[in-house]
């Protein structure tokens, strides 16, 4: 029979290496086998410090998980500014990893959600829907009593739309009322309200 | 309200954008029914008297309901040749692929994990001899892990009831089995050699990491019960554990895009799997 059975763990396996590993090596497999270690809250800085000098998407990547899997709100903060990057691909890595450790991330949010840049509002919107908890609902209906930008309340009322329920309908009709010229915003609104309304408060267990 | 009206439109939408985000299961519109009927039978056995009651037992996690949810669609029972177009796959495309580019006699090494009772090794060993041609030209390493060291015992007796044995034909099964009771059969020593099994935690990278590298892993309808960042260190452990270039099989309903931007997508014809790119990507 050609199936066979090695005798030991490592046989015919091209096992990995075993040195100590540095976030600094030249050696991409060498940073990423570092930030892989890396899962103790004395590494933050370090990791803080590797993923501004990181190109490799695949070690950007890495050391985003190790952040999340520390997932303290100093982790977190490391992770914050590269919401506002340009490269989609590590924005998107930074928002996943942030929504991996949703305790950690929540005391970020208030201030997310007043960012001076729009972008990371709606961004921040998004984010309440995994890491809010139960501040969430409230968080979002402040934030669209007194938003400016009609698409940053677009984003806050689709997650409103699966976290609110119908407490959240007073605030939804005021912020239709301050876009009367928008239709599109009016008309989600409207879509969200009536869900909400139906919605019975989420149990507590 | 009609059978198949369980759910609205837009219900049907956010149920599967949650279930996306939270587990990396995927439904489309055509899995619409089957994912109706999971939740109608979960509504019942929690009491709930509508879909916004449900769901939002469903987001806070009462009672653990995601993982029930999880276990009423995934069917969570395992079996030879279950969906085995995979491992049409397997011999079609994924094997020749890895030929293609693997020095001539290297060892091609597959890895099951989470093996359970040991139905999936031991179904992709029947498959092989069955349905490779190639097999008699190379050798092939099968290993099966799994966290849980009873069941490991019970894949190493190789023993299994009818139910297990259903998608088996009359040929195989005295092929390759004995009778060991009346409603239990073992297969061959021989085949049951064939299979290295070992304890492994796929969360645990100083646990996978002395497995070496794989030429194919299955990993069927495991990471949708994780957290987020479990799934994280597990999609990096299954990385680590591939070669460049190898492949990693995951359940019908699971996606790893949601998961991890480490693998590749390839769609061959008799199935969607992941593989680590051949190159490292950088930038």
């Amino acid at each position: 029979m050609p199936l066979i059975r090695s005798k030991c763990d490592n046989a015919a396996a091209g096992v990995l290496r075993e040195e100590p590993a540095s976030l600094a090596s030249a050696s991409p497999d060498e940073r990423w086998a570092a930030a892989r270690a890396a899962c103790d809250p004395a590494c933050i800085s370090s990791l803080g410090d590797a993923l501004a000098l990181e190109l490799d998407a695949r070690v950007r990547q890495a050391i985003f998980t190790a952040l999340a899997r520390i997932a303290t709100p100093e982790s977190a903060g490391v992770i914050l500014p590269y919401m506002r990057v340009d490269d989609a691909s590590t924005r998107t890595g930074a928002l996943d990893a942030l929504r991996a450790m949703p305790e950690a991330a929540r005391p970020h949010l208030p201030g997310l959600l007043v960012d001076p840049d729009a972008d990371v509002r709606i961004l921040a919107c998004d984010l309440v829907r995994d890491a809010g908890g139960a501040d969430g609902p409230r968080w979002l209906c402040a934030m669209i009593e007194t938003e400016p930008q009609a698409n940053v309340c677009a984003a806050a009322v689709e997650v409103l739309g699966e976290i609110a329920d119908a407490a959240a309908g007073p605030c939804l009709s005021r912020c239709a009322e301050r876009f009367p010229d928008d239709p599109f915003l009016r008309f989600a609104i409207k879509v969200v309200a009536d869900r909400v309304r139906a919605e019975t408060p989420a149990p507590r267990g | 309200m009609a059978e198949s009206e369980l759910l609205d439109a837009e219900e049907y939408r956010r149920l599967c954008d949650y279930l996306y985000r939270r587990t990396g299961m995927a439904f489309t519109e055509a899995r619409r029914y089957f994912v109706e009927r999971r939740v109608e039978d979960r509504m019942i056995a929690t009491g709930s008297s509508s879909f916004a009651s449900y769901f939002a037992r469903l987001r806070v996690n009462m009672e653990g309901e995601v993982e029930k949810l999880i276990n009423a669609a995934t069917v969570n029972e395992t079996y030879f040749y279950r969906e085995d177009h995979q491992f049409t796959c397997l011999t079609s495309n994924m094997l020749q692929e890895r030929l293609r580019v693997k020095p001539p006699g290297e060892v091609l090494r597959i890895w099951s994990v989470p093996c359970s009772t040991g139905e999936e090794p031991y179904s992709i060993a029947i498959w092989l001899l069955e349905n490779w041609p190639e097999v008699d030209a190379h050798d092939v390493e099968i290993v099966a892990s799994d966290i849980d060291t009873n069941v490991l015992n019970a894949a190493r007796s190789g023993i299994f009831g009818k139910r297990a044995l259903m998608r088996l034909s009359a040929g195989l099964t005295g092929k390759y089995f004995t009778r060991a009771g009346p409603e239990h059969w073992q297969i061959l020593d021989e085949l049951r050699q064939s299979v290295r099994f070992t304890a492994a935690n796929i969360v645990a990278q100083t646990e996978t990491r002395p497995h070496g590298l794989f030429d194919v892993i299955f990993c069927r309808n495991l990471l949708i019960y994780f957290d987020d960042t479990s799934r994280r260190i597990a999609a990096e452990n299954l990385y680590e554990s591939l070669a460049p270039g190898g492949y990693v099989c995951l359940g019908h309903a699971e996606s790893m895009s949601r998961i991890s931007p480490l693998f590749e997508v390839c769609r061959f014809a008799d199935a969607i799997v992941y593989r680590r790119p051949l190159e490292a990507k950088h930038g």
